[in-house]
């Protein structure tokens, strides 16, 4: 056990027994030690469950609007996470009263699929450790340090902002990396259009990209709706298109880029690339950035008399 | 056929074949969206003025640029259309006020949009046209088509090789 790991269970004992929360949402070991599950803690009895360490992938702010609807939950979060929460607070999906949140610096996490293309025996794995910017994996048979290009999780490889940016309370320091992963989309059209022809054709449609985000809360998502139709339910590529065009629209200025789409996503869709080109486009055009506590309301719910003109001729 | 196929690109296939043989210029379809208040009465104008201009605009009314839901476009993407131009009140002058400064901002993140997926942007155009402003609603029609008839027939959201049908 590290020492923010010890701090994180002591704050959850205290905020448990005081009567402060109802809850404490967090990770605990998962069923192999290079993944992680949710946790939901109601007994104090119950906090050494909680772990933090390099697979804590997941954004547990995906469950704060059904879960501290009516009550007070207490969450352990990672920077993108609390993103996450400040943009659901923005969006008036859940209260800040009803949070207490339990913020961490960060060092990048790992994505487990990719530990597999890293040479690595998954079974022999018994531990993953921050070490600098990389990550110390403990096996069988000794330890070796494996840098993060070759197992962060895409979004870490391009996050700077590392630091929480609301908290009750915060454990650990940041790691900056010492380099961002450029954008990779191709420069022209027909081999962008190329690109993401290839990429949706290998969408089954499961949607798990949609349940993990914690941005995409709409009780009916058009991609349920019958009436009208907007998309066919069907994994052809023109339907994939029609579901992955139309979130990635539905999320402009909302996606906090957690990278949680693309890592759940069974096939590999490169989703969180097409979400980090549009929170480009959101930045350049109005300096605008999702989960920023300083933004006021929601980009598209809002609006300057100065914006910038989209019509192509205007006179 | 079923009825998720792309209707307008089989027609446009067609026509494009049928005007080749019979040595006419290739007509796109075009979907415009126009507000009621605007460019919808603008177009009207067009119309009652008798001021020429091509057939290849399909037009859905609505009540206001900030009712163009960014999807309306992309589903005509997906559908076939070769060409889509949403036409707006001038900033200022929308009938509730301020319907268009929001649809500004959908409209110019649905440009880096189309841009991020390699659509070809010259195919989406929007613009604001006021009601007394039927010759220029005219002009930008035969302009728009002028433009989408340079770029072709729209072959489709996705590219060729990787098409269900
Ligand atoms: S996106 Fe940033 S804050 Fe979130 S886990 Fe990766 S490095 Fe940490
Ligand atoms: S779209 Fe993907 S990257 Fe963006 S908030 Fe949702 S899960 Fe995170
Ligand atoms: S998770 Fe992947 S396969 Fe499933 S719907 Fe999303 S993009 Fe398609
Ligand atoms: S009424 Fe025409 S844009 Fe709002």
């Amino acid at each position: 056990m590290t020492e923010i790991e010890s701090r994180i269970r002591e704050e959850a004992k205290k905020v448990l027994e005081n009567g402060l929360v109802d809850l404490v949402i967090g990770w605990a070991a998962g069923s192999v030690p290079f993944r992680t599950t949710p946790v939901f803690i109601d007994n104090a009895q119950d906090v050494d469950k909680l772990v933090w360490n390099p697979v804590c992938a997941n954004n547990l702010a995906v469950y704060l609007p059904k879960m501290a609807k009516n009550r007070k939950v207490a969450i352990v979060a990672k920077p993108c996470d609390i993103r996450s929460i400040v943009a659901l607070i923005q969006e008036n999906q859940v209260k800040r009263e009803n949070l207490y949140i339990i913020g961490l610096g960060c060092a990048g996490v790992v994505d487990p699929s990719k530990l597999e293309s890293a040479a690595i025996r998954l079974s022999d794995i018994k531990a993953l450790e921050w070490e600098g910017e990389g990550i110390r994996i403990v096996t069988v048979d000794g330890e070796q340090v494996l840098r993060s290009t070759e197992v962060h999780r895409e979004m870490c490889l391009a996050c700077t902002k590392r630091e929480p940016a609301l908290y009750d309370v915060k454990f650990g320091e940041a790691v900056l990396p010492s380099q961002i992963k450029p954008r990779e989309l191709p420069e022209l059209p027909e081999e962008r259009q190329k690109y993401w022809s290839e990429q949706f054709s290998k969408c089954i449609r499961c949607y798990a990209c949609r349940q993990i985000c914690p941005n995409c809360y709409c009780e009916v998502c058009f991609a349920d709706r019958v009436e009208p139709k907007w998309t066919a339910k069907k994994a052809v590529p023109e339907e994939n298109w029609m579901f992955h065009a139309t979130r990635a629209m539905h999320l402009a200025g909302r996606c906090i880029q957690c990278g949680e789409c693309e890592r759940v996503c069974p096939v590999g869709i490169r989703i969180a690339e097409l979400m980090r080109e549009m929170a480009e486009a959101v930045k350049n055009k109005y300096d605008y950035e999702a989960g920023d506590p300083k933004e006021e309301a929601p980009l598209l719910g809002t609006f300057r008399e100065n914006d910038i003109d989209p019509a192509q001729h205007s006179e | 056929m079923s009825e998720d196929s792309t209707l307008v690109q089989e027609r446009t296939e067609q026509e494009t074949k049928e005007s080749a043989e019979q040595g006419r210029t290739w007509q796109p379809i075009i979907l415009g969206i126009l507000c009621n208040w605007c460019s919808y009465a603008g177009a009207d104008l067009a119309g009652s003025s008798r001021l020429q201009y091509p057939e290849t605009v399909r037009i859905i009314r609505v009540p206001c640029s900030g009712r163009v839901d960014p999807a309306f476009v992309l589903k005509a993407f997906r559908k076939g259309f070769d060409g889509v131009m949403v036409l707006g009140c001038h900033p200022g002058d929308c009938h509730y006020a301020k319907g268009n400064y929001y649809a500004r901002r959908r409209i110019a993140l649905l440009q880096d949009l189309l841009k991020a997926l390699g659509l070809p942007e010259e195919r989406f155009h929007f613009e604001w046209v006021s009601a007394s402003e039927g010759n220029r609603f005219a002009e930008l029609v035969q302009e728009f088509t002028e433009q989408i008839r340079r770029l072709g027939p729209f072959k489709g959201v996705v590219a060729v090789e990787n098409k269900s049908s």
